[in-house]
């Protein structure tokens, strides 16, 4: 039973079970981001952020491609579209992944065909990428003269960097395969069948759905603050991090479930706990 | 040297490589507060023995490691908050890094490594694993958070594998080949039982190489962690000049001309 989220002309949301669902839906245009797509991802995700039955959030794409990043057509035709989006790329003040936007719930990024150039933001930003067989990963930026930047700096601290640096100067003369992205840990697993991505996405994410919410959210902030920092400074930040959890309900019904061999009913998660702690944090810093 | 006594470990020296071994076994070699305390002593008197250049890291049974000993946490009144004090200010002592140990580490994984065990394989210089080793992550199946362990791996190895361990929880094991894969371990040891026989091989080819120029070499890769690139080889060079002028230098191509074994210089107490 799936319900819908919000209203959109670029993407599908919804919500099925405790997953949401969050689908670039141009797939004449490779689902390139035009102006209207960067604004209702925005949206989007904060939308599943926000909803309390949503616990973990899969991202795709309909179509042949995953995400071809910017829609050259609106750069060559309608630049004043794009206006807005060249302030927050040239400020960093972008928003249309679920870091950038700070979504605290798990992200799997199921990468359904070709995901190229900005793209590449999507499987960066996500915590979980698994991938069809027939997908395919490139960065074409210097190959129609502009730089790549947030996705690659983003990449490079996820994967070995030498594939990266490979992606960014063959530009769009070489693809990836998706055989080669899992070898390499860009990507955990790789779906045979494409036509199974999206069930074996929503396995994966149904396993993850069984878990503390708040332990997660509290998980990923520390793994996702711990790119920001070097390792001493990351781990006495995470040491915080972890004590944020202590005294949290969870933490009883986790055992407890154990002991009686059920699942646990988990407290659903507060954003506001976790803001707290987090401000707390930066005033005694 | 004999090594002090040890209720949950046990701590010998088989030629020049030190063992440090988990003696839990029917606990999985969790770690109680015992433990903890004792790991913190093991640590430093392998590290002070002159005889010991490298040290191996193991476990007895069928797990390498389970992290903390839930059962104690959940009996005997005190739960985490024993914890609380010394984890906020991360200020703990159970692993080599924590303790500051400058000899190269092997971990020796030998069999289950779940959740608090990633501790000692992000805290190791060199890990091998036993072919029917399994790493999984389950804190937030129980509601707890994971952070020092997951942290210390994703600067090791590509992220998105720790980030999946960390939310699948007990849901899914990884197994040793992809954890090899994946550039974790390096080293399968199959059959399994020849882990420890395979473990000393590879510590005693670690430790024909001169200890003085380990001591630099370890201190310069871990502060690589610490900073940036350019501040890290900038600390780096301070690493690499602080062994010119040492005796090895001269022994060590010696040594190769006249196709013998070095005689290195005993490592002189940390600094």
């Amino acid at each position: 039973m799936s319900t819908p989220i919000g209203t959109f002309e670029r993407l599908e949301v919804w919500r099925d079970g405790h997953v949401g669902w969050l689908v670039f839906d141009r797939p004449d245009a490779g689902n390139a981001l035009d102006a209207v797509m960067f604004r209702e991802l925005e949206q989007a995700w904060l939308a599943l952020d926000a909803d309390p039955e949503v616990r973990v959030i899969v991202n795709t794409g309909n179509g042949p491609a995953f995400q071809t990043g910017l829609d050259m057509v609106q750069v060559a035709k309608d630049k004043d579209a794009l206006r807005a989006v060249s302030r927050q790329t040239r400020d960093f003040e972008l928003r249309f992944t679920a870091w950038q936007v700070g979504v605290r719930k798990p992200v799997i990024a199921a990468v359904n065909g070709i995901c190229a150039g900005g793209g590449l933001h999507f499987v960066a930003d996500a915590d979980i990428v698994i991938a069809s067989s027939t997908a395919t990963f490139t960065d074409p930026h210097v190959s129609v003269g502009q730089v790549s930047a947030f996705e690659t700096i983003a990449l490079i601290r996820r994967s070995p960097a030498e594939p990266v640096l490979r992606m960014a100067f063959t530009g769009r003369h070489e693809r990836m395969p998706a055989s080669r992205a899992y070898q390499l840990g860009i990507c955990s697993q790789v779906v045979d069948l494409p036509e199974n991505l999206r069930a074996e996405a929503a396995a994966l994410a149904e396993k993850i759905a069984k878990n503390s919410p708040t332990a997660m959210a509290v998980t990923k902030k520390a793994l996702w603050e711990a790119l920001e920092r070097d390792l001493t400074a990351a781990c006495a930040a995470g040491a915080k991090d972890l004590a944020i959890m202590w005294g949290h309900p969870d933490q009883e019904e986790g055992p407890a479930a154990f002991a009686d061999k059920r699942e646990p009913a988990w407290t659903p998660l507060d954003h506001g706990l976790i803001e707290a702690a987090t401000q707390a944090q930066e005033r005694n810093a | 040297m004999s090594y002090g006594s040890y209720e949950t470990l046990i701590v010998e020296r088989e030629g020049h490589i030190g063992w440090l071994i988990f003696n839990r076994p029917e606990q999985l070699n969790a770690m109680n507060n015992a433990m903890r305390d004792e790991l913190a002593d093991a640590w430093l008197e392998l590290d002070h023995d002159p005889e010991v250049r490298v040290i191996v890291h193991t476990g007895n049974g069928r797990a390498f490691q389970t992290g903390v000993d839930v059962m104690e946490i959940a009996t005997d009144g005190i739960g985490f908050e024993r914890y609380r004090d010394s984890m906020e200010n991360f200020d703990v002592h159970f692993t080599a890094w924590h303790q500051h140990v400058w000899k190269p580490v092997i971990c020796a994984v030998n069999g289950i490594c779940a959740g608090g065990a990633f501790h000692w394989v992000a805290d190791s210089d060199i890990v091998i694993a036993a072919s029917d080793a399994q790493f999984f992550d389950p804190h937030v199946s129980v509601g707890q958070v994971v952070a020092i362990e997951a942290i210390g791996l994703i600067r090791r190895m590509p992220a998105e594998a720790v980030m999946r361990m960390a939310f699948v929880g007990k849901y899914e094991r990884m197994t040793a080949q992809r954890a090899y894969e994946l550039g974790m371990v390096s080293q399968i040891v199959d059959p399994p039982e020849n882990l420890r026989e395979e473990a000393q091989k590879l510590a005693e080819l670690i430790a024909k190489n001169s200890p003085t120029a380990m001591r630099y070499t370890k201190k310069a890769l871990w502060g690589a962690l610490e900073a940036g690139l350019t501040d890290s080889c900038k600390a780096g060079a301070q690493q690499l000049v602080a062994m010119w002028g040492h005796p090895d230098q001269e022994e060590g191509p010696a040594a190769f001309a006249e196709k013998r074994d070095a005689n290195w210089a005993p490592l002189t107490p940390s600094e």
